[in-house]
C-alpha cells in the first residue's frame, strides 16, 4: 500500500509540474505574490499573542460569502461591508471568496486564508459557524466572527457571533403591508425553514395584523436561496391567490418584485433598496448596512480588546442596544402619514425595550407560544421553530 | 381555478423549456445528443441580459441569446463531429463550460435593471375565459415559441431539409450516395439546436424571469433533454413535453399556496418524479420512433 | 477472442482504426453514444501501461498545456493576472502539506465516484447519477452509524457505516437500471433526474426527520461519534478514506482485468447481441455494473461523510459527482487512471479556493478549467476512436 500512495503521489506531483510548465517555474516560494504561504508557525508566530494589538497595518482579514458577493442581496450587503471596512483601515489587507458552500469546504477556503496570513475572519453565512468554529478551537491567535448564528454553550475566546434583530423592521414593514392590502391576503417567498426566516415571517405577519387583524400570509418555499425561475412561478401563484403585496427572503431579489410590480401589487423589500425596480409598488423593506457594525469589530481587534469585548459572545443590536445593521428602507408613495406613525409608534417600543414577539403570541395551531407580557429572548427568536397564527403553509 | 392557474403557470413558465426542447429534437434527429443544452441556455440567458441592457433592445438581446447558444453548441458539434469525442461527456462539458462562463462574466450584471419584455395580451382573445389567460396572455417570445414548433414540425416532416435531417439520423448511408454529408447536416441541426436553447436562456432572463443570476436554469436544460423522448422527436409533442415539466411546477406552487398538509420536500421534488415517471410509463413505445442513430443511448 | 477486434454494433469499422473525415459522418452519431465504444478496448488491451507511451505522454503534455494556455488567457479576459492567478491555484493544490492533504481529501469522493461511472461504463451504461448516489451514500452511512449509536468499537463500526453507505449508493443506481431493463427509459436521463430528488431528500432530511436537536437552528443532523468518524492519518485532515478509495480503486482494476465478470461485462459492454449469443446472463451483468457502481459512489458519500463532514448538511458533496463523472472520462475509464485524473481534478478544486482569494474571480471560474481540460482531453489527447 505504502508503495502505491507514493507512486500515485509521485504521478500527482508529475502531472502537476506539467500543468505549471506552461509560462510559470512552480517556484512560487521567491515569487512576491501575497498568496504565498506562510507556513503555518510562523504565521502562529506572527500573530499577535491573546489580547496584544496587532498593528492596523499588519492585520490580514477575511471575508467568506455563501454566494456571488453581487447578488444584490444578502451576500452583496456583506461585501459591502467589507468595502466599508477597506475605506475605513486603508491599510489593512483584506481577502474575499465568495461561493463558499456550508460543508466542510467552508473550513478549507477559511485555512487557506489563515495560512496566508489573515488573523480576523468574517464567516458570513447561516451555515459556516460550525468550521469557524472548528478552526477557531485549532488556532487560538486567529479571532473568528460569525453572521447570524448562536455561539451555544461552548464559548471559545477566539470566537463570537453577531447579527441585527433583522425581525424588528421586517415587523414594520408587515404594518406597511397590512394597511395597504385590500385582499387581505399578503405573500411571502422564502428559501428554507431556518429561525431567521421563520422568525421574518412572524414577525411580518404580526406587524400586519396589529393593523389588520384578519390578513393572512401565505407562504411558498422554494427550497433555494436564488433560482429565478422558481421565483417567477411562486410569485405568480401568490398573486393568483389574491396576493396584493409580496416579500421574500432570498438573496435574489430582483424577479418577485418585477413580478408583483408587473401584476400591479404592492412590493415589500428585502436586502436592499428597490425601489427603483417598483416605483408604484414599493411599499417599503429593509436593508442591510453592515459597515459601522464591521468597522466596530475590526477596530475591537485591532485594539486588542476583543476577548473583553461583547463581541467575544452572541453579539445582538437591534433597536433597543444601539444601531441596528438592517434598517427601514425608505417608504413608497402610497404609504400614508397614518401608517408612518404607527411604524413609529411601533419603532418607539422596540426602542424602550419592546420586541415584535412581545406576547401574547399565538403559534398557527392557535397554541399560546409566548404568554401575556412574555419578552422572548434573542435565543428564543433566533431557534424559532414554528409559524404563528395567520400564517399558511407549513413547516415541514 | 387551480387548473387554470396551473395552466397559465405551465404555459409562462414553459416556454424557456419548449425552446430548448425543439432545439435538442432538431439536433436529436440528425443523430447528436446535447447534454449541453444546459450551458447553451445559461449562454443565451446572460448574451440576451448583457446585450439587451447595452443596446436597450430587447430583440436584439433574444439575437445575441440565439447566437450565445449557437457558439457553444458549435464547440459540441466540433468535438463530436470532427474530433470523435463521446456526446454524452462532451455535452457535461459543454454545460460546465456554460457555467463557469457565464458565472464569471456575468458578475457584474447581476440585479442590473433589464429592459424586459413584457406580457402583450392578444386583443379580444385574451379576455376569454380561462383560454385567455392561459394561452393569450403572454410575452412575444412566447407567442413565438409556438409558431417555433409549429414551423419545426412542418420543417422536419414536410419538407426536403427535414428529409434530409431525418436522413442523417437514420439512414446517412442513403444521403452519401446522393453525394450529401451527413456530418454538415449535423453540423447545422446541433448549432441550430444550441441558437433555440440559446433563445429558450433568453427568454427565460429577459422575459420570464427578467433577472440573471449564476447557474439560473438550474438543470433545465437538462430537464429538456429528458423531455425530447417524452415527445418522441415530434415537435408538435414538445409543447407538450415543455408544459409538463413547468406544469408540475405550478402545481406544487399552487398547492403549497392553498396551504396543502403534503410536505413541501416532496412537492418540490414532483416536477422530477413527473418527468421520470412519465418517461418510464411512455419510454418503450417512444423508442421505437426515436432517431436510430439515437437508439443505443436512449434504449 | 472476438473482444480485440469487437465491433460497434452501429459501426462501420473497427473502432480503432483511424477514422476519415468523410466517412466518419456515417458512424459518429453511434459511436459517440456509448461509454464503453474503443476505450474499454484501448484500455484492456494495454493495461495500465499507456502512461508510459511516450506519444500518449507528449499528446497529454500538449493538450493540458493548451487548456492551461487557454485558460491564462481567459482569466485576464477578466482582469486578473494569468500567472499570479495560476501561482495562485497551483500554491493552494499542492503549496505545502496541508494543501497537498486538502487536495487528496477533495480527490477521495470524486475517486469512489468516477469508479462508478468506469463500472457501468464497461458494460455499455451511462452512470450520471454519481452526485445522487454520492448524496444517498452519506445518508445511508448516518442512518447506520445513528442505529448503531456507539454500540459498536471503531473497526466495526466503520465497515458497517460503510456498507450502509454502500447499499443506500446502490439502491439508488438500481432506480436508472431497473427502469432501463424493464421500460426502455435511458439511465443516462433518468440517473441525472434523479440526482435533483436525492438533494430534496437530504434537505428533508436535516430540515425535518434528522435535524440535530442541539442545532441551536442550524439545518444540520447530529454528529457522528467518534467510533464512525475515520481516523486521520497524514498531517491534519488526510483521513483513512483516501486508503479506502485507493484500494477501492486497485480492487476495481484487478476485477475488470483479471475476473470472469470483469471480461463479460467487457463483452456486453463492446456488443450486447455478442454477449447474448455468448449465454451471458446479460440483465443480470447490466444490473450489477450499475449497483457496483452505486455502491462505489454511496461509499464516496461514507468517506466524506465520516472523514470530513461528521454531520450531514444539506449542501455536502455540491457537485462532486458530475466532477466525478468528468474524472471517469479523463481516466477513459481505466481505474488507475482514474486515480490520477480523480487527483488533478481534486486540485483544480482545491486550487479554486487561492485563486477566488487572490483574484477575487467567481467561484465558477473552476468549472471553466475542468471543461477545458475535459476538452483537450477528449477532443486532442487520445487517439482517435478512444474519445
Amino acid at each position: 500500500m505504502r508503495s502505491r500512495r507514493t507512486g500515485t503521489l509521485a504521478a500527482i506531483l508529475a502531472l502537476g509540474i506539467l500543468v505549471a510548465a506552461c509560462g510559470d517555474d512552480d517556484d512560487s516560494g521567491a515569487t512576491a505574490s501575497p498568496e504565498t504561504s506562510a507556513p503555518t508557525d510562523d504565521t502562529t508566530a506572527e500573530a499577535p499573542a491573546e489580547g496584544a494589538a496587532p498593528a492596523e497595518g499588519s492585520l490580514t482579514i477575511g471575508f467568506i460569502y455563501v454566494g456571488p458577493k453581487d447578488d444584490f442581496g444578502y451576500n452583496q450587503a456583506a461585501f459591502q461591508g467589507s468595502e466599508a471596512v477597506q475605506a475605513a483601515f486603508p491599510a489593512v489587507t483584506i481577502m474575499q471568496a465568495e461561493n463558499v458552500p456550508e460543508t466542510a469546504e467552508a473550513e478549507a477556503v477559511m485555512q487557506k486564508m489563515i495560512d496566508d496570513g489573515a488573523t480576523l475572519i468574517f464567516a458570513t453565512s447561516y451555515g459556516h459557524l460550525e468550521f469557524a468554529r472548528n478552526l477557531a478551537a485549532d488556532n487560538p491567535d486567529v479571532v473568528f466572527v460569525h453572521q447570524g448564528g448562536l455561539e451555544g454553550e461552548a464559548k471559545l475566546d477566539n470566537l463570537g457571533t453577531y447579527f441585527g434583530t433583522v425581525y424588528e423592521p421586517v415587523y414594520t414593514a408587515g404594518i406597511a403591508a397590512g394597511a395597504a392590502t385590500e385582499s387581505g391576503t399578503l405573500g411571502y417567498v422564502y428559501a428554507f425553514p431556518i429561525p431567521q426566516t421563520l422568525a421574518n415571517i412572524n414577525a411580518f405577519t404580526l406587524g400586519a395584523e396589529s393593523v389588520n387583524p384578519d390578513v393572512e400570509v401565505i407562504t411558498l418555499a422554494t427550497g433555494s436561496w436564488c433560482d429565478p425561475g422558481l421565483q417567477a412561478q411562486a410569485a405568480q401563484s401568490l398573486l393568483d391567490q389574491g396576493a396584493d403585496v409580496l416579500t421574500q427572503h432570498q438573496d435574489c431579489t430582483k424577479t418577485i418584485i418585477e413580478a408583483t410590480e408587473a401584476a400591479g401589487a404592492f412590493t415589500v423589500g428585502y436586502h436592499a433598496d428597490a425601489s427603483s425596480l417598483a416605483p408604484t409598488g414599493w411599499l417599503t423593506g429593509s436593508e442591510w448596512n453592515w459597515g459601522p457594525l464591521y468597522i466596530d469589530i475590526v477596530q475591537t481587534v485591532i485594539d486588542g480588546g476583543f476577548v473583553a469585548s461583547a463581541f467575544n459572545g452572541d453579539y445582538r443590536v437591534g433597536l433597543q442596544t444601539g444601531d441596528n445593521p438592517f434598517v427601514q428602507s425608505a417608504f413608497g408613495s402610497s404609504v400614508d402619514a397614518d401608517t408612518v406613525a404607527l411604524i413609529d409608534a411601533a419603532r418607539e417600543r422596540f426602542v424602550t425595550g419592546g420586541s415584535p414577539f412581545s406576547g401574547p403570541v399565538l403559534a398557527q395551531d392557535g397554541s399560546i407560544v409566548f404568554a401575556e407580557g412574555e419578552q422572548p429572548s434573542y435565543e428564543d427568536i433566533e431557534t424559532m421553530d414554528f409559524f404563528v397564527e395567520g400564517v399558511i403553509g407549513a413547516i415541514g | 381555478m387551480l387548473i387554470e392557474s396551473v395552466l397559465a403557470g405551465a404555459v409562462r413558465g414553459g416556454t424557456s423549456m419548449l425552446y430548448p426542447v425543439l432545439g435538442e429534437t432538431i439536433a436529436e434527429r440528425s443523430g447528436v445528443i446535447n447534454l449541453g443544452t444546459e450551458g447553451c441556455m445559461l449562454a443565451g440567458a446572460l448574451a440576451a441580459y448583457v446585450v439587451g441592457i447595452e443596446t436597450g433592445s430587447v430583440w436584439l438581446g433574444a439575437l445575441a441569446g440565439a447566437a450565445a447558444g449557437a457558439a457553444l453548441a458549435l464547440v459540441h458539434a466540433f468535438m463530436v463531429l470532427s474530433r470523435g469525442s463521446n456526446q454524452i461527456a462532451t455535452g457535461l462539458v459543454i454545460t460546465f463550460l456554460g457555467l463557469g462562463t457565464t458565472a464569471l462574466f456575468g458578475q457584474s450584471y447581476v440585479g442590473q435593471g433589464v429592459n424586459a419584455f413584457a406580457a402583450v395580451p392578444v386583443p379580444g382573445l385574451s379576455e376569454v375565459p380561462f383560454i385567455g389567460r392561459v394561452l393569450f396572455d403572454h410575452d412575444p417570445l412566447t407567442y413565438l415559441s409556438l409558431v417555433a414548433a409549429v414551423v419545426t414540425w412542418f420543417v422536419v416532416f414536410r419538407t426536403r431539409t427535414g428529409m434530409k435531417l431525418r436522413a442523417a439520423g437514420e439512414r446517412p448511408e442513403v444521403l452519401e450516395a446522393f453525394g450529401l454529408s451527413p456530418v454538415r447536416i449535423r453540423y447545422v441541426a446541433v448549432v441550430v439546436g444550441g441558437s433555440l436553447a440559446g433563445l429558450g436562456g433568453g427568454q427565460l432572463s429577459t422575459a420570464f424571469t427578467r433577472n440573471w443570476s449564476e447557474n439560473m436554469t438550474v438543470g433545465r436544460g437538462f430537464v429538456a433533454v429528458a423531455l425530447v423522448i417524452f415527445a418522441a422527436w415530434n415537435p408538435l409533442k414538445a409543447i407538450g413535453g415543455a408544459y409538463l415539466f413547468s406544469g408540475a411546477i405550478a402545481l406544487q406552487l399552487e398547492l403549497q399556496a392553498r396551504g396543502s398538509e403534503i410536505s413541501k420536500y416532496l412537492l418540490q421534488a414532483m416536477p422530477y418524479v413527473t418527468v421520470i415517471v412519465v418517461l418510464a410509463v411512455m419510454s418503450r413505445r417512444q423508442l421505437q420512433r426515436s432517431p436510430e442513430s439515437l437508439a443505443r443511448v436512449l434504449g | 477472442m472476438s473482444v480485440e477486434t469487437s465491433v460497434h454494433p452501429f459501426d462501420d469499422e473497427p473502432i480503432d482504426e483511424p477514422v476519415d473525415e468523410s466517412s466518419q459522418g456515417l458512424t459518429t452519431g453511434a459511436a459517440g453514444l456509448t461509454p464503453g465504444d474503443g476505450t474499454s478496448v484501448t484500455s484492456l488491451a494495454s493495461g495500465g501501461a499507456g502512461w508510459g507511451h511516450a506519444s500518449a505522454v507528449l499528446r497529454w503534455t500538449f493538450a493540458l498545456s493548451a487548456a492551461v494556455v487557454l485558460y491564462g488567457a481567459f482569466l485576464a479576459t477578466k482582469g486578473a493576472d494569468p500567472v499570479t492567478a495560476l501561482e495562485a491555484m497551483w500554491e493552494s493544490a499542492f503549496g505545502s502539506t496541508n494543501n497537498l492533504g486538502e487536495t487528496l481529501v477533495r480527490a477521495a469522493p470524486i475517486l469512489l465516484a468516477s469508479l462508478a461511472v468506469v463500472v457501468p461504463a464497461r458494460a455499455g451504461l451511462f452512470n450520471i447519477g454519481g452526485e445522487g448516489q454520492l448524496l444517498m451514500g452519506a445518508i445511508g452511512a448516518h442512518g447506520m452509524a445513528m442505529a448503531l449509536d456507539g454500540a459498536l468499537p471503531r473497526p466495526a463500526a466503520l465497515v458497517l457505516a460503510g456498507l450502509g453507505g454502500a447499499a443506500l449508493g446502490a439502491a439508488w443506481a438500481a432506480i436508472p437500471v431497473l427502469l432501463k431493463l424493464f421500460t426502455a427509459t435511458s439511465e443516462a436521463i433518468t440517473s441525472l433526474l434523479l440526482n435533483y430528488i436525492a438533494a430534496l431528500v437530504l434537505t428533508w432530511l436535516v430540515f425535518e426527520p434528522w435535524k440535530d436537536p442541539a442545532s441551536l437552528g442550524q439545518a444540520y443532523s447530529r454528529e457522528l461519534d467518534t467510533t464512525t468518524r475515520l481516523p486521520v492519518i497524514w498531517g491534519e485532515r488526510v483521513h483513512l478514506g483516501i486508503v479506502v478509495a485507493l484500494i477501492a480503486a486497485v480492487f476495481v482494476w484487478l476485477a475488470l482485468r483479471s475476473t470472469s465478470w470483469g471480461f463479460r461485462l467487457q463483452v456486453l459492454g463492446g456488443n450486447e447481441e455478442a454477449a447474448r449469443r455468448a449465454g451471458f446472463p446479460v440483465a443480470r451483468l447490466t444490473i450489477g455494473a450499475m449497483l457496483v457502481g452505486g455502491a462505489l459512489a454511496g461509499l464516496g458519500g461514507f468517506v466524506e461523510l465520516a472523514g470530513v463532514e461528521g454531520r450531514l448538511r444539506p449542501e455536502i458533496l455540491g457537485g462532486y459527482g458530475y466532477v466525478a463523472f468528468l474524472g471517469s472520462w479523463l481516466a477513459r475509464h481505466d481505474p488507475l487512471k482514474a486515480v490520477v485524473a480523480s487527483v488533478m481534478l481534486g486540485a483544480i478544486v482545491v486550487g479554486g479556493f487561492g485563486l477566488k482569494i487572490a483574484t477575487g474571480l467567481s467561484g465558477g471560474a473552476v468549472d471553466v478549467l475542468m471543461a477545458l481540460v475535459l476538452l483537450a482531453i477528449l477532443g486532442f489527447a487520445q487517439p482517435r476512436g478512444a474519445r
